[in-house]
């Protein structure tokens, strides 16, 4: 006990006394961490966010089933209920059914719209109606007595400005109808859903409003106590085929799966930002071991044991992880609310619809970040630590000889760092591991360390084939410039070390993020083609589980013969594959080859463009065949609609659909084998090739809504590949956000490390001084010094960047998204962010430049 | 009490050797105050290192107030400079970030004591030492003879039976000299402790009981005043 208050008494004098006499070196340091830990604590909880409100909202409609009936494609049969409740192991059955609706008025934003049948359900699912006082009866008593009434979550009420009684028109891609608000949904329950913007109704009125007499998305059932496997096979018996028992929780797993992938991705890039800082840490803490040996040497020699100097320095990196962490929890709550909205958005746009109303503080998630911060500042400070540890004590002593010179070792770590890479190409050789690409990841922080440890070596080569050429070149600041940093060890390495792991990632993510958006727009403007694109109204929210009804059909049919175009209908059904979710989109492919083509990978384009048109075999996108194992020359075999459909795989190609899983089949094959799958999409082609002029599609659009209605929906290809685009560039804003930082911090550690540098040699700059140096060739030298760094820190980071990109195109997004893209670099991007990087460094060396001249050179005569 | 045989210290620099000590016989009774003189590059300071623990020898024998210093382990090492030996410095090695009182305690402390219990010693001595002005100043604000008999009060903190000085006159003038060498001559005299100074000076040669010549890290002449 006593040495415990001893400990931190002494650590109070030594320490932070110390750091008291340079704030502005603590502070820097401070501001590095707090940075990089409200980088990293703001993208976890963000994404946490997404991740609780997607998965509670798919909690809440699962409910309480233990199995969910579906026919994948399409709908079940509503009269299967009855067959379902009668069988002996079943103790409840209620049927579901959801889909996106939104104001007609207003057409304010989308909101789900629940179909139950109240009385069933309440075996399932919890939710209530706010009391009113002027009603006897239960407002779910009003969903079953009278048609196009529902219940509404207040927040989508608040949203929308309607109260109980109100009725409010409705669109869906069936049609527009008009609905009386019966009541409220209190908080809880079903209600919870979507941060409350949810609706219920009854099933008979959803069934009309959406025209599916008949059918329900899916029966959720509950066995009854006790029943086994076999009471479950006996009734699985019983059920027709193409219909499906699944667990409630695969829609909800197969969703976290790609927002936790996410979540790995945008983790690691954000770590990168502490881990940036953790050279900070490093560098402060080493100087302090280095600077004041003497009087670690002097405190050996009273009694202090080196345990206790170990555990003194190992506290000083603790104690900033600790100050870094608080001090970065108001940075955070900045940051989070920022990363909060665009988070969400980029995981509704290319993963699962989520909707994040407030930040929800995760215990886990909070203990997670500081224990990370933690860690990482005491790590940094280990080395020196153990460097504090070693002093001897009788380096107290005046011994005659002074200055021994300490050598230190620069081919060592470069040795080690030879072997980081190889452990890096064999880690980035291995495939996932439990689905996550820790190998990745494994092979980019080897990367990174190896680089690392090169630094050393580099300088020293650098200094010395320089510093002859330097003198000739640039007079002898330079020169002195050069050696200095030739000699200066470890130290000078780290700050390099911290460049260069800024200016990698910097590099590896230009070039990754150049590469997906050449390939995507690639992608975009060969197989998105068209001049206009129709589907139902909210068609692709619902997943175009609506197909265009006949009328609208037979119109298109005849506007083709009537007007100067080619029409490609296409059928899209969302289906799973062993707990990968993908779509079956099937088109007219001989109509899509005449304007379009795919972005061919895996087999002979040429062939496969002729079968698949000929419906000998369908074409799957590179995530789908990654995802799912079956490439070229495996037979998909799945159930549609009733129909067990069996497709061999004729080629891969490239595609960057959001959720990325795409088969693609003759629509014409699919009917002559199966059944007639309808329409729930039409691409339109002018046959004039050359992009048509935006009044052309303007009019067809015209056309197409005096003959068809209103109830689609309509983009022109033009908007279409510009808002993919788009949602691409807003997806990658907020990696360049985070990459920003990393850049901060790293020249933070320039100014901390050049600092330090200067007021180590306090004494040799004086004396230079002293002997006739004026201050200009002072400073010149050590703006020498900063470009040297700056330069080592380009050099060597820019070749981690090209490696590093390899690794995130070839390994980390083909192993978390499934997908690659062609390489290509970015040059003009690269080249343009140089200059600016040096000329930030530059600037980080004017604070070390006025601490030479802070202190008279008079103070060489003075004893300290 | 302080024995050492055949006491032998060499530095490797690489492939050259050099001597810092050579064969060094001592018998030192208690309460004897010792001179080591001898010029630059004597060994004086590599015979201190041994003697209070700082650094191990070649070879030979060392025995200090009953530990044998050859056999051990730095924890023990680390025991005796806390309780047996008390070190004056030339430079004075006072910690610059803490003040006065703070250096005097640190090393009750480190040997486990309470604040209070030493704090309480701390003042006395620095009474004695005449520095209970400057208890609160930091090392910077003092002058060297104040910084001297403040390393003088922290090294008596925990009432070593030995005191080593290496040069504790090397960066005062004669009248600071004085005074620190009366201080330690008063306490061999009054309080019985054994003092050895390393010295270039003759300021301690009146107090000394012995004085010790080292010539190239061997003793050459010992001469017994009394
Ligand atoms: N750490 C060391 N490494 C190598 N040689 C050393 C070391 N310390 C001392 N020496 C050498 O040992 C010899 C004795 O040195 P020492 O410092 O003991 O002499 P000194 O008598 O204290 O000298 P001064 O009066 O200058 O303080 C010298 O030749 C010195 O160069
Ligand atoms: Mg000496």
């Amino acid at each position: 006990m006593g040495s415990v208050v001893f400990f931190f008494r002494f650590l109070g004098w030594f320490s932070l006394r110390n750091l008291k006499r340079q704030p502005g070196r603590a502070v820097t340091v401070l501001v590095g961490i707090a940075l990089g830990a409200a980088v990293f604590t703001s993208v976890r909880l963000a994404v946490h966010a997404s991740l609780n409100s997607f998965t509670k909202s798919m909690d809440l409609i699962a409910g309480r089933a233990h199995h969910v009936l579906i026919r994948p494609g399409g709908y079940v049969p509503e009269i299967l209920i009855q067959k379902i409740i009668a069988h002996p192991s079943i103790q409840s059955a209620s049927p579901f059914l959801s889909t996106y609706v939104r104001p007609a008025v207003t057409h304010g934003d989308s909101f789900l719209l629940i179909g139950i049948d109240p009385i069933l359900d309440r075996t399932f699912r919890m939710w209530q109606t706010e009391k009113v006082r002027s009603k006897n009866d239960a407002p779910w008593l009003d969903l079953v007595k009278f048609p196009f009434t529902l219940v509404m979550g207040e927040p989508l009420a608040r949203k929308i400005g309607i109260r109980t009684g109100d009725t409010i028109a409705l669109e869906h891609s069936r049609q527009t109808k008009s609905f009386t608000v019966v009541g409220m949904l209190s908080a809880s329950g079903l209600a919870l859903i979507e941060g409350g913007r949810v609706a219920i109704t009854d099933i008979a009125t959803f069934q009309e409003f959406t025209k599916l007499y008949g059918s329900v998305d899916r029966v959720d059932i509950r066995l009854k106590p006790f029943s086994g496997s076999e009471d479950l096979n006996s009734f699985r018996k019983t059920l027709p085929q193409g219909t499906q028992l699944v667990q409630p929780s695969i829609t909800r797993n197969s969703g976290r799966k790609l927002i936790r992938a996410y979540q790995l991705n945008l983790s690691i890039l954000s770590f990168a930002s502490l881990f940036v800082g953790m050279f900070l840490v490093y560098s402060l803490v080493s100087l302090n071991a280095a600077s004041r040996r003497k009087e670690l040497a002097i405190l050996r020699s009273i009694g202090g044991s080196s345990q206790m100097l170990f555990l003194v320095f190992l506290a000083e990196g603790a104690l900033f992880g600790i100050a870094g962490w608080l001090t970065a929890i108001p940075l955070s709550s900045i940051l989070v609310k920022y990363l909060l909205q665009a988070v969400s958005q980029t995981i509704s746009t290319l993963f699962v619809r989520v909707h994040v109303e407030a930040l929800s503080l995760d215990i886990w998630e909070i203990f997670l970040s500081f224990g990370v911060t933690f860690i990482t500042a005491v790590m940094a400070a280990l080395q020196p630590a153990r460097e504090a540890m070693s002093v001897a004590p009788n380096e107290a002593l005046e011994v005659s000889q002074h200055g021994l010179k300490r050598s230190h070792k620069t081919k060592h770590p470069a040795a080690m760092g030879l072997l980081c890479f190889v452990v890096s190409l064999i880690f980035s050789q291995m495939p996932n591991v439990l689905s996550i690409p820790l190998p990745g990841y494994a092979a980019m922080f080897f990367l990174f360390v190896g680089f690392s440890l090169q630094a050393p070596w580099i300088l020293e080569k650098m200094g010395h084939t320089l510093s002859p050429i330097l003198r000739r070149l640039a007079g002898i600041p330079a020169y002195l410039a050069s050696h200095y940093v030739r000699s200066s060890g470890t130290r000078t390495a780290v700050s390099v070390g911290a460049l260069l792991t800024a200016v990698s990632l910097f590099a590896s993510l230009v070039i990754m993020t150049h590469s997906f958006r050449q390939t995507v727009e690639l992608w975009v403007h060969q197989s998105i083609g068209g001049d206009l694109f129709l589907t139902t109204k909210m068609g692709s929210i619902n997943h175009f589980r609506y197909p265009l009804p006949p009328t609208v059909i037979n119109e298109i049919r005849r506007l083709k013969t009537e007007w100067d175009i080619d029409i490609v209908p296409s059928r899209r059904f969302s289906l799973m594959h062993d707990r990968f979710p993908y779509e079956i989109d099937l088109i007219d492919l001989k109509v899509f080859f005449q304007h379009g083509d795919f972005f061919w990978l895996r087999g002979d384009p040429k062939k496969a463009r002729n079968m698949a048109i000929d419906g000998q075999g369908a074409i799957v996108s590179e995530v789908f065949s990654n995802r799912t194992n079956l490439s070229v020359g495996s037979t998909l075999e799945t159930w549609v609609e009733g129909f067990l459909v069996k497709l061999p795989i004729i080629a891969v190609v490239r595609d960057y659909r959001t959720d990325g899983g795409v088969v693609f089949y003759s629509w014409r094959h699919f009917n002559e084998r199966y059944y007639n799958p309808q329409w729930s999409g039409v691409r339109f082609f002018f046959k004039d090739k050359g992009i048509a002029p935006d009044s052309a599609v303007k009019k067809l659009r015209e056309e197409i809504i005096t003959r068809c209605g209103e109830n689609l929906d309509m983009i022109s290809g033009k908007e279409l590949r510009r808002s993919i685009l788009e949602v691409f560039d807003e997806t990658f804003a907020i990696t360049s956000v985070l990459l920003l930082i990393a850049l901060i911090i790293a020249a933070l550690g320039i100014a901390t490390t050049l600092t330090v540098m200067v007021l180590e040699r306090t004494q040799q700059l004086n004396t230079l001084i002293a002997v006739g140096a004026d201050r200009g060739q002072v400073r010149s030298m050590i703006f020498w010094e900063a470009i040297f760094l700056v330069v080592a820190g380009e050099f060597t980071g820019l070749l981690c960047g090209f490696m590093l990109s390899y690794i995130l195109v070839y390994v980390i997004n083909l192993q978390s998204f499934g997908w690659t893209f062609i390489y290509s670099v970015d040059w003009g991007a690269l080249s343009l962010s140089f200059p600016l990087i040096i000329l930030t460094a530059l600037a980080a060396a004017l604070p070390a430049v006025r601490a030479v001249f802070r202190q008279s050179p008079a103070m060489l005569l003075r004893e300290r | 009490m302080i024995l050492t045989k055949g006491l032998t210290r060499i530095y490797s620099l690489g492939d050259a050797e050099v001597v810092g000590i050579e064969n060094v016989d001592l018998d030192i009774a208690p309460g004897e105050m010792v001179v080591l003189k001898g010029n630059s590059g004597s060994g004086k300071s590599t015979l201190l290192s041994l003697l209070a623990g700082l650094d191990h020898p070649t070879r030979g024998e060392i025995t200090v107030a009953g530990y044998d210093l050859n056999s051990a382990s730095p924890s023990e090492l680390t025991l005796f400079r806390r309780e047996v030996v008390g070190m004056v410095f030339q430079s004075f090695n006072l910690l610059p970030t803490i003040n006065v009182i703070e250096n005097t305690v640190l090393p009750a402390l480190l040997a486990g004591k309470t604040l209070s219990e030493s704090r309480k010693k701390a003042s006395e001595l620095l009474e004695w030492l005449k520095l209970s002005e400057r208890s609160n100043h930091l090392p910077a604000q003092l002058s060297g003879g104040e910084m001297q008999r403040t390393a003088i009060a922290r090294a008596l903190i925990n009432d070593p039976e030995i005191i080593l000085a290496d040069e504790p006159t090397g960066n005062l003038d004669s009248k600071n000299g004085r005074i620190v060498i009366d201080l330690l001559a008063e306490l061999n005299r009054k309080r019985g402790r054994t003092v050895i100074i390393a010295t270039h000076s003759s300021l301690a040669d009146d107090p000394a009981s012995v004085i010790i010549h080292l010539k190239d890290g061997m003793v050459i002449h010992p001469e017994w005043d009394r």
